[in-house]
């Protein structure tokens, strides 16, 4: 689904990644591992078109995604679900609202968003919270709405930047297990992180990075 | 309601102190507006009411025989630089002068209706082509004299009084023009600063819809709508307040001016004079709306790139 070929990027004199080549397979679970600044959300910000490579080549579904015109870009994103850090989340709009963002800019039809969130805001358990706004949330439920949101436009991938970076070990645990729920419906999801508790605990692929290289 | 007009919406109501100077500024550019279109049309109607007066009267010698005059009649109206030709008999004229001294009843039983002379009146299109036609007219046999609108004064009274009406008409036109066009783009320019003030303030959530897919047009709907909002509310407020005062005025103006038409006196009419402009003026209101708008949001969205 994924594949980077010697691929290499520079801001300035900082070198962000160095001829890095990886491949990952449709349904994969895999972590993006290394230190901060080892150009972990570099490569995920490559996925998302928002950095092009120095050299290189960068395939999604086996299209070079470093050669898509700019105004092709949305298209691109809208086939990818993103989990932040930060969680990103809209702070005047309801969880509800938050998740038809995402349905209205995919351009899926109004009659049925009302389904389509109500299902994945039960599967993050936040049916509870529909009409709640971000301010009254916690840590781990914005996260939560992030996953919701990522998750209601059905993308074949799902790309989470430290998703449990903000988050204490018992709600990280938490959203672990929800990512990888998803990951067994069949979902690709490429998880950046420097957590290595979580890594250790699961069994899935890590690709490591120090100083822009694998 | 669609999730772009719920945003503007809600944009509005956040920023209200914004909204509300945007939409004053647009209400005060289309009240003058639409003043200025009332005024401009007044003052071509006036002038018209005076270029198309019967503005030539052929004064017909007394023993002009009736094939003659017929004759005469039938050649100006047929030329094609004359209109509203009309024939006055004798007691016509003697009516027409009692009409106008009817508040000294004396004056008319003075008088007998052959002192008045029987006379062909007729307006030109053009008041240019005035001296050559009464030349000509004054060179036919049956006519004694020609006047030119004796009412007014003579000849060189009603030139005088169009080339008056038709200079207030041009500077009234020219001021009002460059008056409305000041305010226009000091509209525009008001307009462009809140939108890109709108926009600094949605920097976050644009780049949050931008990572998750939304094309330019979707993140720049609730914004050009925004604005789509101030120029109707604008046209709206400037439109109304003047329809009102025109209404409030009208009366006394139509009562002053007399028969000249300077305001339609037929309510429909009336009211379709100003629902044509208020049509042009939601027209004028989207367009700079939509290019005010699109010109912020293309220069926000090249600045955050």
């Amino acid at each position: 689904m994924i594949k980077f070929e010697n691929v290499s990027k520079s801001f300035g004199s900082i070198v962000a990644l160095s001829n890095v080549s990886f491949e990952i397979n449709d349904g994969e679970f895999v972590f993006l591992t290394g230190p901060s600044g080892a150009g972990k959300t570099t490569i995920l910000k490559m996925i998302l078109r928002e950095y092009l490579p120095d050299t290189g080549k960068v395939f999604f579904d086996k299209e070079d995604i470093t050669q898509i015109k700019e105004k092709d870009v949305p298209l691109l994103r809208q086939k990818i679900g993103i989990v932040f850090q930060d969680f990103k989340v809209l702070p005047e709009r309801t969880v509800a609202e938050n998740v038809e963002v995402a349905l209205a800019v995919t351009g899926v039809e109004e009659g049925e968003w009302e389904k389509r969130v109500d299902h994945v805001l039960k599967l993050v358990n936040l049916s509870k919270r529909a009409n709640l706004f971000p301010s009254q949330l916690s840590g781990g439920e914005l996260q939560r709405v992030s996953l919701a949101r990522a998750l209601v436009v059905n993308p074949k991938l799902i790309l989470a930047d430290e998703p449990t970076g903000n988050l204490d070990w018992d709600t990280a645990a938490g959203i672990m297990e929800l990512l990888e729920k998803i990951n067994k419906e069949g979902k690709t999801i490429i998880m950046a992180t420097h957590h290595q508790g979580l890594i250790k605990h699961s069994k899935h692929r890590s690709v490591e990075l120090k100083e822009g290289k694998i | 309601m669609s999730i772009h007009t719920k945003t503007a919406i809600e944009a509005i109501k956040r920023s209200p102190f914004q909204a509300v100077s945007a939409i004053f500024v647009l209400a005060l550019t289309f009240f003058v507006a639409t003043t200025v279109a009332i005024l401009v049309y007044a003052s071509n109607k006036s002038l018209s009411y005076f270029e198309t007066r019967p503005q030539i009267i052929a004064f017909l010698k007394d023993d002009a025989k009736t094939d003659g005059i017929s004759a005469l009649q039938n050649k100006l109206a047929i030329d094609i630089r004359i209109k509203d030709v009309k024939f006055v008999p004798k007691e016509e004229a003697l009516a027409i002068y009692k009409k106008a001294t009817e508040d000294n009843p004396q004056l008319a039983e003075l008088v007998s209706p052959s002192i008045f002379p029987a006379s062909l009146e007729f307006s030109v299109t053009d008041l240019k082509l005035a001296e050559k036609i009464i030349e000509e007219v004054r060179s036919e046999a049956i006519v004694d004299q020609v006047g030119f609108t004796a009412n007014l004064g003579g000849e060189k009274s009603l030139g005088d009084v169009v080339t008056r009406l038709k200079t207030i008409s041009y500077y009234l036109r020219l001021g009002g023009i460059v008056f409305v066009g000041v305010l226009a783009a000091t509209s525009f320019l008001v307009l462009l600063v809140i939108i890109s003030m709108r926009m600094t303030s949605r920097k976050g959530e644009i780049e949050i819809l931008s990572l998750i897919g939304a094309t330019p047009k979707f993140v720049s709907s609730p914004i050009v709508l925004e604005g789509i909002i101030y120029a109707i509310l604008g046209v709206a407020i400037g439109w109304t307040t003047s329809f009102i005062m025109w209404l409030y005025v009208s009366p006394s103006l139509i009562s002053y001016f007399g028969e000249i038409p300077i305001l339609p006196k037929s309510p429909v009419t009336y009211f379709l004079l100003f629902a044509i402009i208020l049509g042009t003026e939601l027209l004028v209101g989207f367009t700079l709306a939509l290019v005010g708008s699109l010109v912020a949001v293309k220069r926000s969205l090249k600045k955050a790139k």
